[in-house]
């Protein structure tokens, strides 16, 4: 297969020369468009904050740049030497190239293995591509083959299951107590970065109502008009408390808010219903006591990375899965990509042996004609049809064999003028 | 018919191992052998009932319709919900169900015809019974899978590490309105039995039955849940144990025989 796979990788540099060379939407499409132009070839580019990546291929022979070629035009593109990106950039040809972008799609070569964003990052360049027409029936058979490579290893393995951010972790804690959001309230307290990342994704659970409070009656209202919430006092925490069902909290008071005791006083006003209380202040805001397993959960900043760590090292126990569905995907595309190189030749190999054969075979059984009954005229057609295929064989197993061992253009190239094909 | 309760038995069991297969090795054809599995226990046991018919009244005839529903109800939750988990707690049992009915049938369980009109109320309170039965299942299995689900929020396990449950609200519900459903079944169906029984010229004696005794005494355990659950505060948890009692007490009780159905061979 005539493709080389060239980029850079938090592997190979680090964030100091990724992002000097990373590429924006519109930035990705234009280069895209320029290495098609450039090497009359196609061209994709994957740019991610973990890797910049090209793909190159032509359908037939003919060279595609090298590494240095590609260090001097991604140096080019964003000012910076290239012998500064040149040692940092990894090549990988043919087979290699594919199975390396099924890797990198179905996120195997990603820094937390198992990530869901890359698959959409590698759908959305090919898709740009595609669209710019820089891809051709290499890319884009190739990239449509590593979409459902990358689904079949999400759907038959544990890979992806679980998050591993912080806050879609805490979100995933609530979901496990609750089921429904539109009659559920959730207080913020504080106004942490990480709470707010963390209340979005509450926010997107539709709860029936957001309430907010600050120590700063300023900040309150400006977070609760962010969100859609409503703010409270904070000498009404107390009362805000035994209402609400989730609370968030992310101050940066240096001494626990809620202890055991003060808790005590707002589980007895709560009637027996269920809170979920993610704390994620550093120090605590909360009195780890206060979680008690049954109808108050208290997850803190330290349960949630554990959780993380957990799922990563789940994720970890798929991965040898993982590599033998890309194996299996990656040779299987291989093959049908032999076969479907080759089908014009063949085809086309196929009609010159047909038409030779009709040429020697219709004056024959003319000359013959009146002096055959039908079997015996069945016969001779079936035993010339039967010599054709057997002429046949020989160069279609060639072929094939050829495509596989990567001397199969010289292969064809033969065949071509040995048959007079063209 | 050469069906036997080992055909479905086994069935349900394939479709359990499999399922648990599909914990550490998720993927479609896992899935769908397991489904098809269920479906052919569920299809073997159909027709095993539709030739057989067994009496609800007998401890062979009510664990296996209760098998039954109960299998039906795991391959809905399984289509629907898509998850494992549920074929892991619906499946054991069902299996222990049926294995229950296999051992009452050698204990001498009858066999026959029930539902002929003049049998009609007895065939009534029997159904009724079994559907309050199911009722108290469905909460058993909410309830078995509200404490797991419990218990590692309460550990703070992962929350998709091993089995992916539903929320606790969710089980919580599904409890609360299956012990609703079946506490006015129940109720129906005790005082239908009660009606028979000087009706059908019963011994005094067949008060104290234990079948008798064991329904009344699930009718009051549902009735305690029902106050419990509306009247005070108890945590879901602890009416989460009292649910799994009450499960056990209907095992004795659909195991006890019915004082009525050696003279007239329905419940």
């Amino acid at each position: 297969m005539n493709l080389v796979a060239v980029g850079v990788t938090f592997r190979t540099a680090d964030v100091g020369l990724r992002e000097r060379i990373a590429f924006s939407d519109p930035q990705r499409d234009a280069a895209a468009a320029d290495l098609a132009a450039r090497y009359g070839c196609e061209a994709a580019v994957l740019s991610t904050c973990n890797r910049v990546e090209l793909f190159l291929a032509r359908p037939g022979a003919g060279d595609l740049p090298d590494a240095a070629l590609l260090a001097e035009f991604l140096g080019e593109y964003h000012r910076v030497a290239p012998e500064e990106v040149r040692p940092h950039l990894a090549r990988r040809p043919g087979e290699d190239g594919v199975r390396h972008l099924f890797r990198v799609a179905a996120s195997l070569d990603s820094l937390i293995v198992g990530e869901g964003q890359i698959a959409g990052q590698v759908k959305a360049s090919f898709e740009a591509a595609r669209s710019l027409g820089t891809t051709g029936p290499v890319l884009n058979a190739l990239f449509q083959h590593a979409q459902r490579a990358a689904k079949r290893v999400r759907s038959e393995t544990g890979i992806a299951d679980g998050h591993v951010s912080v806050s879609s972790v805490a979100v995933d804690y609530v979901r496990q107590v609750f089921d429904h959001f539109g009659d559920k309230t959730v207080l913020v307290i504080g106004a942490g970065k990480m709470g707010r990342l963390t209340l979005k994704h509450l926010c997107h659970l539709r709860p029936k109502q957001i309430l907010v409070a600050n120590r700063s009656a300023e900040k309150a209202e400006d977070i609760a008009k962010k969100c859609g919430g409503k703010a409270v006092a904070w000498d009404r925490l107390d009362e805000a408390l035994a209402h609400a069902d989730i609370v968030l909290s992310t101050t940066g008071s240096p001494e626990p808010l809620v202890s055991a005791a003060r808790y005590a006083t707002v589980r007895n006003r709560r009637g027996g219903r269920t809170a979920v209380i993610l704390d994620i202040a550093v120090p605590r805001d909360f009195d780890p006591a206060i979680h008690d397993g049954d109808t108050t959960f208290v997850f803190n900043i330290d349960d949630l990375k554990n959780v993380r760590e957990q799922t990563l090292t789940r994720r970890r126990v798929h991965v040898e899965r993982a590599e033998s569905i890309i194996e299996e995907e990656a040779r299987r595309f291989l093959e049908n990509w032999d076969r479907r190189k080759h089908g014009p030749l063949i085809a086309r190999l196929t009609e010159e042996f047909e038409t030779k054969r009709k040429e020697v075979l219709e004056p024959l059984l003319a000359r013959l004609n009146g002096k055959l009954t039908e079997k015996d005229r069945n016969e001779i057609v079936s035993a010339f049809r039967l010599y054709q295929n057997k002429l046949l064989h020989g160069p279609i197993a060639a072929l094939g064999e050829a495509s596989r061992e990567t001397h199969g253009s010289s292969l064809s190239e033969a065949i071509r003028r040995l048959f007079r094909l063209d | 018919m050469g069906i036997t309760h080992a055909c479905f038995g086994l069935s349900y069991l394939t479709a359990l191992v499999l399922e648990l297969v599909r914990q550490g090795h998720p993927g479609r054809a896992v899935r769908v052998a397991g489904l098809v599995a269920g479906v052919a226990g569920l299809v073997a046991q159909t027709i095993f009932l539709a030739v057989h018919q067994p009496n609800p009244a007998t401890a062979y005839g009510s664990l296996l319709l209760l098998a039954w529903v109960l299998a039906v109800f795991y391959l809905y939750g399984s289509v629907h919900h898509r998850s494992p988990a549920w074929a892991v707690f619906v499946l054991p049992v069902v299996i222990v169900l049926v294995a229950l009915s296999f051992l009452s049938a050698r204990n001498g369980g009858d066999i026959g015809s029930w539902f002929s009109p003049d049998r009609f109320w007895g065939a009534v309170h029997g159904l009724l019974l079994l559907a309050g039965s199911v009722g108290i299942t469905v909460g058993f299995l909410a309830s078995v899978m509200y404490l797991v689900q419990a218990r590692r929020l309460r550990r703070k396990r992962p929350p998709l590490g091993g089995l992916r449950l539903l929320s606790l609200e969710r089980l919580e519900t599904m409890n609360r309105r299956a012990i609703t459903l079946a506490f006015p079944l129940l109720t129906v169906g005790l005082l239908l039995g009660a009606m028979r029984v000087p009706l059908a010229g019963g011994p005094a004696a067949s008060w104290l039955d234990p079948k008798v005794l064991g329904t009344v005494g699930l009718w009051i355990v549902a009735l305690l849940l029902l106050y419990l659950r509306y009247a005070t505060h108890v945590p879901p948890r602890r009416l989460a144990f009292l649910t799994i009692v009450a499960f056990a007490l209907m095992l004795v009780t659909l195991i006890a025989s019915h004082p009525l159905s050696m003279g007239e061979g329905s419940g």
